[in-house]
This record gives C-alpha cells, structure tokens and sequence, in this order.
C-alpha cells in the first residue's frame, strides 16, 4: 500500500456518498474490527451459546453422553426452592447496596468538593479500596467479623454482637453488605466527585443571592447537573451487585444454609461441584436475560427523568 | 471570593476516612505480630515488630514467582488492551451511522451483561483444546472479554472528538490507519489512562479466571497464591496477613506514585 | 509508518498468541525419561507424597513424577477432564465425583489388577457400593474415620469415663457443662464441620436396607433421618455460645488449646489439633449410640484411592508408582505422618491417639459415611447448617426429603 492519494478519499465526504461507495477507507475500518469480532465470538459468544444449548440438554458436564430434555431445566428451575431463595438475595442485596452505595458516595462527594482542608489527601485515602483486591479484602474482613467485632461486643456487652454475625443466617448479608459498600463507595465518590467538580460554582452564587439553602441547592442545582452520573452509577453498581462473587467465596461461602448464596455462586458450585452442569446452565440464561432486563429497565426510567429535570 | 475552610465537614471526612484505613491497620497489626501478641490483642499497634512474618510467607508462597507471573500477565494485557481495544473503538465510533458497526457496538456492550457461570465451562474446555491453558491464553482472554466494556468507553470519547482534526490529516495524505495512530491515539491518552488502570485492576485481582485457565502451579498469579494459601496454612493469621499485605502491596504502591494520575485519568475519562 | 505500528502490533500478537504453544512442547527433552502426573486432592498430604516420590526417582531414576493438588482440586480435576488432559495417576477420594468420573470413563478398568488382593475385602466392598459399578476403578489406599476426639487432660481432671452408651455420652457432656467448661467445640461456619457428627448418626440409625431402597429409587431420608437429626440436636446443647460463627481452622485451635472437652470431628483432624499445641494428650472413642455397649459402628471411608487415566500414556510407569505407594514401608510412613488407616490388609494404624478406634477397625465394625451417597447437588452439609441453628427438625427431614427428591427427578 503506497501513500493514498487524498482523491481516491475525498476528506469532507458526505455520508451519502460513503454508503454508495466502498472506499480504502472503509476496508481500513472493516480490517480494524473483524479480527477483534472473530476473536471475541471465538472465546465469547461461542461459549455463551454452547451454554444456553447445554440449558436443554441433562449433561452433568464430564460425562460422555447426554440427552436432549427440552425445557425440563427451565421447568423445575421455577419450582426450586433454593433457585428462588437465591434470586431473592440477589436482588434485595443487589437494591441495598446500590442504593447505600450511591448516597454515601453522593453524600462523601459533596463533603470532598465542600472547602475542606486537605482535598486531594483524602480524596486518595476514599479511593484506595478500588485497588485492592476483593478476594483479600473478603479475608481481611472475615477475620474482623470472627475476630474482632465478638470480641467488641463483649467488651462493650453488646449481646448480638459477641457471636459472629456471619454465622448467623438472619444477619450474615449485613456483613457481606458492609464489605461491598465499603469497597465499591470509592469507584463511585471519584465519579460523583468529577460531576460535581462540572457544576459552574457561580450557579451556586446565582442561587445563593436568590436565599436557597444548602438542601434546595442541592435539589435545584446539584442534582441535575450530575444526574447523568447518577445514571450511569446507577446500573453499572446495579449490575456488578447482582454478580457478586468473590466476597461471598472469601466470607461466608454461601451460608449459613442458603441465606448468602448469590446466583453466581450457586450457580457456580451447583454446576461445577453439584455436577447439575446443564441444571445450572439454564439458570444462568434466565440470570441472562433478568440482568439485561433489569438494567435497560434502570436506563429507560433514569434517563427519563434526566430529561425531565 | 475565598470561603473559609468548612470545618464540621473536615472533621466528617476524617472519620470517613478513618472507616476506610481500620481494615488496613488492623491487617499491618497482625501481620506484625506473633501468635502470642496477636492472642492479646489484634489491633493493639505493635510492640516489636516481627518483620519474619514477611520473609516466612515469601518463602511460603514463593511469592516472587507468583508476583513476576502477575505483573507479566497484568502487564501484557495492558499493552495489547489499549493498542487493540482503542483501534476496535475508533472504527466503530467513526461508522456508528452504518447498521454493521452500529450492531457491533450493540454486539460487544450486551457482553457485559452475560454472567460469566454460562460461559466458564465451554471455555475452559476450548482454551485447552486450542493450547492456550497457560499465561498467553489468559491474557488473550483479558483482552477479548475487556472488549465489552472498554469499547463503550472508547466509543464515547470517540465520538466527541471532531472529526475534522482527521479530515486534515487525509488531506495531509494519511490513510485510515495513520489518521488513527497518528491523530487519534494520541488524543485518547486520558481515556487510554482510564481504560488501563481498570484493565491493570481487573486482570492483577482477579481470581476466577486463573483458577480455571491455568493448568500449571508454576504459573499462578497472587490472588491463587492466596487462596491457596488461606486453606494450607489454617490459622496462621500473622503469616497469612503478611501474605495478604504483601500480594496488596504492588498495586497500592502503584497507586501512591501515581495517585494523582490515577484518579485524574478515572475522572477525566468519566467526564467524557 | 503505519506498517511498522501494525508489524509491531501483530508481531506482539502472535508472540502471545504463540507463546502457548511452543511451551508445551518444549518440556519433554530428554528421550529416556518418562514423566507421569501425579494428581491427588488432600493438601495437607502434598509434603509426604513429596518425600515419596523423591524416594521412588531415586529407584527409579528414568521416571519422573511430578505431583499437582490445587486448591478446588475436585472442580480442577472435572475442568482438566472436559480438556481431555487426564492425569497418568489420580487421587481422590470414594465419593460421588470418583462415581461420576469413573461412569465417564475416566479411569482405567483395574477389575483383574493383582494388588486388589491386597486390600481389604470391605473397602472394595465400599468401592462398589459407592458407584454402583461391577467394575473396580481404583485401588483404595488409605482411610479415615470419625469419632469423638477427646482432651485426655480434661476427663482425667473431671474424673470422666470414656461413654460407651448414648446416655453415658450425655451424662459426661452434662458434667463438662456443669464443671463450666464446653463439652463440645463446633464450627458450624464451615458447612461441611456438620457432616462428620451427622454421618456417625445417621449411618447407625438410618436402617439396613436403606441402600437397598435408594437404589430402587426411594428416597426415605425424610422418615429415616429423624432420629439422627433429633440425637444432632440434642447434642448441640453442649456447644458453645459462637459455635455458629466459627471456622474449622479456629476450631482445630480452640480445641488444641484446651477450650472444649471433645471434638466431634475426623481423625484428619489431628495433625491439625497437634499444629496448634504439640503437648495436647488427646484420644478418640467411637459414637456410643445406643444404650448397648460396642453396638455402635465406626463410620470410616475410602480417603484415598489410586487409579490411573484411561488416557494415560505411561500406564506401565503410572502402575509402577501405584506399586510403590502400595509397598508397606511406605503406606506405613503415609499412614503415620497423615494420621490415617490403610486400607490394604495386614497393617495397622500404631498411633496411640488413635487407640480407642481399633477395636472397631478389629472386628470390622464398620460403615461408609452416608454422604458419599447423597447427591453433591442436595447440599445436606447447608441444611444441616440450618438445624444446628433453628433446632426444627421437622422442617429440616422435610428440606433433605424434598431437596433429594428434586434432585433426582432433575437428572
């Protein structure tokens, strides 16, 4: 390929004209992406769909023969007990913490855009829990929860608070909830912070002479102009809530009994240790499907009240 | 005009960051600690401090082998993540008007809503068939699954850029490749930041794919070193906290070098 | 330009790309010498298979072993078998993944192998029970036991017997309690630490033919367990106030450092109780269940079997290897530094910690753990969780009834 003669593609190209030709330049973009999209259904979308064929068959995932059952998985997929148990957890958990998550990040945004001593120090020490890894902050708290809060408790003869909460099946989400608020807050103060920091401050002047206070202000002024990082903070925690994983591996396993166990772990060692490969493969279609649902239900309803504000 | 500094606000955000630092104490307390002191108390600060414990879990977990497998690893998908990710990007961004690129956009984002449980058998059972049960088939991984969300940033920014900071570079004789690499890519440093410290985050933490891709011990990265670690060593606390704060250590100490950067590149990519 | 940035950027591809493939291959240089994996599931035996193996190169220097046990090792050995890459040898336990995998062809049929002989007739038994196969996969290597694990220091100091009827057990549980000290050390944070005490109860109190039932596809676990689950709970009074929120480490250490009188644990148990305190004089005394001295049987399973992969390219050297294991110096030395019995006739377990469960081993007064046979995916460990917490064993006879039953209607 010598140097392209800027003729060949005319700079200022309207859009119409690209559609009718077939240009050097649109086989330069066609030679960009096909590799990535051939990779990615290779390792992708190739294993998604043998995973959604499996959801119709009765592999138990080693042996060597297995039958076609039609929609027998997604059958007694609804009558399961343990499969709905999982699926309430998930999302009360998953609600809990996105909406916990995006006050205290709103909240701790506002306090580090307010004049402060110190900005730029604290506003590292919030962000240090996103570089840590979650399985070793799930083993750093396990042992503060079996260690040291019973310990705490008896000093200070709190009664429910000398038994390991994470052992307790009515109390065993608030610990793993502690954990994930506290780790996934600091992605989301930095976002909130950045909106913030996009609001004019001599809008707050304007209103201030008009005798707003704080909340109105807040409500008037602030809110809208960081709503589309409300949004967007909204359904990416949403969905990384509805896959939580890794702390509930590091602290509870899924116990006590079922009362932690999230769909992903379920269907993580039903599938995997269970042997109910195919079982568990139809669960995670369903999964599938409620995640999408749920997080374009999320952008459809944000979206429109950014527009109304 | 110059406010005073808001002091009641000051005094919550120290207690706030207070909350965010205990974990971190506590985690130095112990690993400082011999099992007597730590039978005492776990958050008293230290009396002596047993520094053994640091080079004991070195030698337990071969720590070094399992950081250089870490930093490989994290550091190649790095690098093939932003030079592919960010040309992938680019070319759909540019074509977003055309059904193909438009539904390649719709293609990769809708990825990042399929749970990985569906896929993890059948792709355990591929890598291998295809040899890539090893460190480069990991990485591969990596770089094709960042695929799904970093194209949604990517094409975001993208499309702010004007276009006709190319239309000057065609005329200067650049083809399609060159518009990219020469005016392009460097225009989406403070996304390329972005996108690399979430890249480096995910592929130096995580646990799950290791666990089912590698095959040999010798290529484990920290994370299953720790895991490891957690059921062999039982209750060997101070030892395993030393571990813990070692396998956190590279990346926290990443991050206070480049602190300012790091947030400044997470933010200014978000703005966008 | 351009073609630079794209040669560099391909170049780097490929490197990654390629690198995969040439690292396999590159390993087996030398022609004479033959490598054999060696994968088996018990961590904390790594260190002595590791002295074994050194011992077997130097007798056999053209054979190479290498020994691989991740963590998750059961999960890793299913994902390894999707890959085709079986292991020469594999070391798991008797449980439903060795049936799952031995009905998937993954092993060698040893049916005709000479050293079966060796092993003793009621393992092979279990063998086959377990699975449900004519065929024999494996040779059972090593097993292990549950009974209750007890502080010799504490009973001497209290002046306690060691029971051998139910209500002896709980008269000396209630004199534990009433001296102030805790009779029983429970870890119920880990799931699984409510299966060792369970499969006691239940495998001595579930019935004769229940097997037999099973297997014509009758599930009776929610009549026949009632009585395990009513001695479980009774036996939970006798625990300690955080006995939920306790982790199977803490416990071996509690336990180690005299903080109960008993432990209702497996002998595996004890290397790890030693760990914490080295001093500790401890015993095990079989579950006395009934009110008839000595009726009572020893729950004790396969803890380690060898087989060789079907697919193995070195069975002669893998048989080799499963020789060497099986010679009695060196299941001797296995079954001392892991606390285990052998499964092969003629050796015996000397440890005196483990005394009082040779009688048993004697007159082969003896039964496989109940939960080999109950499907992975009815999660009895998770609902035994649950009773030691709400004491209902109504609704938990109906879980296990129910859970059983959904499970086998799914396959």
């Amino acid at each position: 390929m010598g140097k392209s003669s800027p003729t060949l593609t005319p700079p200022v190209d309207s859009s119409k004209k690209r559609k009718q030709k077939f240009t050097k330049r649109d086989w330069a973009f066609y030679a960009m992406v096909i590799p990535a999209v051939l990779l990615f259904a290779t390792f992708h979308t190739f294993p998604a769909l043998q995973g959604i064929y499996y959801s119709f068959t009765n592999w138990n995932g080693i042996s060597l023969e297995y039958d076609f059952v039609g929609f027998k998985n997604y059958i007694h997929l609804f009558k399961d007990k343990v499969v709905k148990d999982s699926y309430i957890f998930t999302f009360s958990f998953a609600i809990m913490a996105t909406i916990l998550v995006n006050v205290i990040s709103l909240a701790v945004a506002i306090g580090l855009n307010a004049k402060i001593k110190g900005r730029n120090f604290f506003r590292a020490i919030y962000f240090l829990p996103n570089v840590l890894g979650v399985l070793i902050v799930g083993f750093i708290f396990n042992f503060f929860f079996t260690n040291i809060l019973p310990t705490i408790g008896e000093r200070l003869d709190i009664d429910f608070l000398t038994v390991n909460i994470l052992g307790s099946e009515k109390y065993a989400w608030v610990g793993i909830l502690l954990v994930v608020v506290w780790q996934a807050c600091a992605f989301n103060i930095i976002l909130y912070l950045a909106g913030l920091q996009t609001v004019p401050s001599d809008l707050y002047e304007a209103s201030g002479l008009d005798g707003a206070n704080h909340w109105q202000q807040f409500w008037k002024i602030t809110f809208p102009m960081i709503a589309p990082f409300f949004t967007i903070n909204m359904v990416l925690s949403m969905k990384n809530f509805l896959m939580v994983f890794d702390q509930i591996v590091a602290m509870t396993g899924g116990g006590p009994g079922h009362s932690t166990t999230s769909i992903s772990l379920l269907i993580y060692k039903g599938g995997f240790q269970g042997g109910e490969f195919a079982f568990q493969s139809a669960n995670a279609v369903i999964y599938f499907l409620l995640i999408m649902f749920v997080s374009i239900f999320q952008l459809k309803i944000l979206q429109k009240r950014e527009v109304d504000m | 005009m110059k406010q005073r500094t808001n002091w009641p606000v000051t005094i919550l955000i120290i207690l706030g960051s207070l909350i965010i630092l205990f974990p971190l104490y506590m985690s130095f307390s112990i690993a400082l600690k011999n099992p007597q002191e730590l039978a005492k108390s776990a958050l008293a600060f230290p009396t002596v401090f047993r520094w053994e414990n640091f080079t004991r879990a070195i030698e337990a977990t071969n720590f070094f082998n399992a950081l250089k497998n870490s930093a490989l690893i994290t550091g190649a998908t790095l690098i093939l993540t932003i030079l592919s990710n960010s040309l992938v990007a680019y070319a759909v961004a540019r074509n977003m008007h055309k059904k193909f690129f438009k539904g390649l956009y719709f293609y990769f984002v809708s990825a990042l809503f399929i749970p990985f449980p569906i896929i993890m058998l059948p792709i355990v059972k591929q890598t291998s068939a295809l040899g890539l049960n090893n460190p480069g088939g990991l990485i591969l991984l990596y770089v094709v699954y960042g695929m799904a969300i970093n194209i949604f940033i990517y094409v975001g920014y993208i499309r702010s850029i004007p276009v006709e900071l190319e239309e000057a570079a065609i005329i200067d004789g650049c083809n399609t490749w060159q518009v990219f690499w020469k005016v392009i890519f460097p225009l989406l440093m403070p996304i390329n930041a972005t996108i690399g410290i979430l890249t480096c985050l995910w592929a130096w933490n995580d646990f799950l794919l290791p666990l089912i891709i590698l095959n040999d011990s010798a290529h484990a990265t920290l994370p299953l070193v720790q895991y490891v670690f957690q059921s062999e060593f039982g209750t060997d606390y101070n030892l395993a906290f030393a571990s813990y704060l070692m396998a956190l250590a590279p990346m926290v100490v990443v991050y206070l070098i480049a602190q300012k950067w790091i947030i400044g590149g997470v933010v200014k990519g978000s703005v966008k | 330009m351009k073609k630079k940035i794209l040669l560099l950027v391909a170049g780097v591809l490929s490197v990654v790309l390629f690198a995969g493939c040439s690292s396999e291959s590159g390993s087996n240089s030398k022609s004479d010498e033959v490598k054999i994996e060696f994968f088996q599931y018990k961590s904390e035996a790594i260190p002595t298979f590791a002295k074994l193996i050194a011992k077997f190169e130097e007798e056999n220097p053209t054979i190479k072993v290498e020994q691989v046990s991740p963590p998750e090792a059961e999960v890793v050995l299913k994902t390894r078998v999707m890959k085709s890459d079986i292991p020469d040898i594999i070391g798991i336990g008797a449980n439903n993944n060795f049936k799952e995998l031995s009905k998937a062809g993954v092993y060698k049929d040893m049916t005709n192998d000479e050293n079966l002989d060796k092993v003793q007739p009621a393992y092979l038994q279990m063998l086959k029970d377990v699975t449900g196969l004519d065929e024999i996969y494996a040779v059972p290597y090593v097993a292990n036991a549950v009974g209750v694990i007890y502080n010799k220091a504490i009973f001497k100091e209290l002046g306690l017997e060691v029971p051998t009827t139910w209500d002896e057990f709980i008269t000396v549980a209630e004199n534990v309690k009433k001296s102030g000290q805790t009779p029983f050390y429970f870890t119920f944070k880990d799931a699984w630490t409510t299966l060792p005490a369970f499969n006691v109860l239940a495998a001595n109190t579930q019935g004769d033919d229940f097997y037999d039932e099973l297997n014509k596809g009758k599930v009776l676990v929610g009549t026949r367990y009632k009585e395990a689950a009513e001695k479980f709970v009774q036996l939970l009074d006798y625990g300690h106030k955080n006995q939920q929120g306790v982790a199977y480490n803490d416990g071996n250490t509690a336990f180690g450092n005299g903080e109960s009188a008993m432990y209702l644990q497996g002998i595996w148990a004890i290397p790890e109780i030693k760990k914490a305190n080295p001093a500790i004089d401890l015993g095990v005394f079989p579950y006395p269940l009934t009110n008839t001295p000595g009726e009572s049987k020893v729950v004790s399973g396969i803890d380690l079997l060898l087989s060789i992969g079907a697919s193995s390219k070195h069975p002669e050297e893998a048989q080799k290897f499963i020789e060497f294991l099986l010679k009695e110096e060196n299941i001797t030395m296995y079954i001392q530094e892991q606390n285990a019995f052998p499964a092969l006739k003629g050796i015996t377990q000397e440890e005196p910690s483990l005394e009082g469960l040779k009688e048993s081993f004697a007159k082969g007064a003896l039964v496989d753990f109940p939960d080999h046979y109950i499907p992975v995916g009815v999660t009895a460990d998770q609902s035994l969780q649950i009773l030691a917490q709400n004491k209902n064993v109504a609704a938990f006879l109906d879980t296990m009834q129910k859970d059983w039953e959904k499970v086998e209607d799914r396959k």
